[in-house]
């Protein structure tokens, strides 16, 4: 008896443990992709892009709408990239190209162009949380923890983007056009490097990338027109944290933002371990200016 | 302000205003005399709001003295105003104190909160090194934290609904002791507190400190390549500006007898960088004025629909980067050339 009782006690807390760790990795995955088009965006034109959060905003409510026009799921996280893209692309042409020697302008124009998103969609969509369902309920058993069938296609899926980026960065022309921007710009354009246009499309490519983290959280979150901003402040945190040193930098930083608030929300209130990481991130600004994986 | 090597001294006395300053103070010191006849003729109701409006003045004032003179655009200044009213509220309510006496101590908490959360991010990001956009997005996370602390910590905080029952401000002075409960007892002491710390900084921005605080903005390196600590100036002043703010979110409080989470939120945040851009960034009198007009503005705006008034703030922000990037002052400057131009060819 006591054997079985020790035998169970030792289970659930593995059982435990795994969800933990799942749960962290859930949260992990959708910070690295709405970090990392932030910190392309930010390594290559110096903006902080305050309106990011609305991408994963516009991203959950595509979602949101396909599935309320009676499309499905897959539809959604097919299409949320592309209006992401989209979005991404005409800010970037129709507004940001025109304000990259002054950097307060910038982040009251995108600011102001964030809210107008939030409210757009607030007067067009209403008030109210919009109803989204996930593709497939029902759990999966896995090491002993039984855990949400979802989220574990969330993590994959995630991960197999985040390598594909890590992969266009890497060893496609666009990749190495970026990263010559970045290193810089004033080379990479005598190089004969169209800077704009890698500019443009990079905007664009992290904004579909917030979009498709949009998609994937929005059946696991309230979505709302105001959701994106709790997704802007963290993921800030994880390029403070991280570094703009590309995928690596967000992908460290996400781990240790994302593992810190997953393990302390286990203990913690929620409030308790927002704050915590903020000061977290302040301290990590004193110690390491440039990052965990700095460029 | 600390002690720097001088080489040129005291060589320019403040006394020494130029004329269409002295103009600019007569008009602020005809303007401050002319609001404290309004308790005289207005209703109670008006002079309550007219009270708030100087307080937002005041807070506003405090983001222009950091964001005019030093460049540092704070995107989370109402952390500060809230932490004022919130330790205000808490200190007030919470303490189990006499009430009556207790509202020195929760103004002491206010500010001080303020100030000891400006020094500590400070000290880590600007000694870091932190600048410009940086600053201002971390300065955005902890508005969005304190926020969420604000809900969450609920019973200390009150949660969503806030704390109710805040007293009104008691001034407690060696045995001397007032409640300022008549509207317009308080509505003066409002004003006399701005007028105060308007024309503090003002007489200490004219002088040598606005200087070297200008200089900093223009040119950091150099200015500490000429001996100036830039570190300890921009803190000096991050810490000081959200005292200020602190102390209008504290006496605020004591106004409204409630506190509650959009006090401390995004939102009061981006609308104080309105009023500044609107009043007229480093001008120092510019956030009453901006504070007044967009207060004004969002009673009609919101009368229609109260779901406009964020859009509208939005495509304010976009207007103005495109349209009126030196603010909405600088539009009546234009006009006014163009003006001139129009009479000189006539």
């Amino acid at each position: 008896m006591a054997v079985t009782g020790v035998m169970r006690g030792v289970r659930s807390h593995m059982e435990q443990g795994v969800t933990l760790i799942l749960n962290s990795l859930t949260l992990i995955s959708i910070l690295t992709l709405v970090a990392l088009g932030l910190a392309i965006i930010f390594g290559l034109m110096n903006v902080i892009n305050l309106a990011h959060g609305e991408f994963v905003t516009i991203g959950a409510y595509t979602l949101a709408f396909t599935q309320a026009m009676g499309g499905n799921y897959w539809l959604a996280l097919a299409l949320a990239p592309l209006i992401g893209a989209a979005f991404g692309y005409l800010i970037e042409k129709g507004m940001i190209r025109h304000l990259y020697d002054k950097p307060v302008s910038i982040i009251l124009a995108i600011w102001g162009l964030g809210m107008v998103l939030q409210q757009g969609l607030q007067i067009v969509f209403g008030a109210a949380p919009q109803r989204v369902t996930s593709p497939f309920a029902g759990a999966v058993e896995i090491f002993g923890a039984s855990y949400p069938a979802y989220r574990l296609m969330l993590i994959g899926f995630s991960i197999a983007i985040i390598l594909a980026c890590y992969a266009l960065l890497r060893y496609t022309r666009f990749g190495l056009d970026i990263r010559a921007v970045i290193q810089n710009r004033a080379m990479a354009s005598a190089l004969g490097i169209d800077t704009a246009l890698v500019n443009a499309r990079a905007f664009a490519l992290g904004a579909a990338l917030a979009a498709v983290a949009g998609v994937l959280i929005a059946p696991l979150t309230v979505v709302i027109a105001q959701m994106g901003i709790n997704y802007l402040a963290r993921s800030f945190f994880v390029v403070i944290v991280g570094g703009i040193g590309g995928v690596g930098g967000v992908v460290a930083g996400s781990t240790l933002v994302g593992g810190l608030e997953g393990i302390m929300n286990y203990h913690l209130p929620v409030t308790v371990s927002q704050a915590l990481v903020l000061v977290v991130a302040i301290v990590m600004v004193r110690l390491r200016p440039r990052g965990l994986v700095p460029a | 302000m600390s002690a720097q090597p001088t080489s040129t001294g005291a060589a320019r006395p403040d006394a020494g205003l130029s004329a269409p300053a002295k103009r600019r103070a007569l008009i602020v010191v005809a303007v401050i005399a002319a609001l404290a006849t309004l308790p005289l003729w207005a209703g109670a109701y008006s002079v309550a709001t007219m009270r708030d409006v100087l307080l937002f003045g005041l807070f506003a004032l405090s983001l222009d003295f950091l964001w005019g003179r030093t460049g540092i655009l704070s995107f989370g200044h109402a952390a500060f105003f809230g932490l004022g009213a919130y330790g205000m509220a808490i200190v007030t309510i919470k303490s189990g104190l006499d009430p009556a006496s207790v509202s020195f101590l929760g103004l002491l908490a206010g500010v001080g909160l303020a100030m000891l959360v400006a020094a500590i991010v400070g000290y880590f990001l600007i000694f870091s090194g932190v600048r410009g956009t940086y600053l201002t997005i971390v300065t955005l996370a902890l508005t969005v934290i304190a926020q969420h602390i604000a809900i969450g910590w609920s019973d200390v905080t009150g949660g969503d609904s806030g704390l109710i029952g805040v007293p009104p401000l008691t001034l407690d002075l060696f045995g001397w002791r007032y409640v300022l409960f008549d509207p317009a007892h308080f509505f003066w002491f409002v004003l006399a507190l701005s007028a105060l710390v308007l024309l503090s900084l003002w007489r200490a921005l004219s002088g040598r400190y606005g200087h070297v605080l200008t200089a900093i903005e223009d040119n950091e390196l150099r200015a500490r390549t000429l001996g100036h600590h830039t570190d300890r100036h921009l803190l000096s002043v991050f810490v000081l500006s959200a005292g200020i703010a602190g102390l209008a979110g504290a006496v605020y409080v004591t106004g409204t007898g409630f506190v509650a989470p959009d006090m401390i939120g995004l939102m009061l945040s981006t609308e104080v960088i309105m009023w500044v851009a609107v009043g007229g960034r480093g001008t120092l009198v510019g956030p009453f004025v901006g504070a007044f007009v967009v207060w004004w503005l969002q009673q009609k705006i919101s009368s229609i629909d109260t779901k406009l008034w964020p859009l509208f703030i939005g495509l304010f922000f976009i207007a103005m980067v495109f349209l009126f990037p030196n603010g909405v002052m600088s539009l009546g400057e234009r006009g006014r050339q163009i003006w001139a131009g129009v009479r000189r060819r006539a």
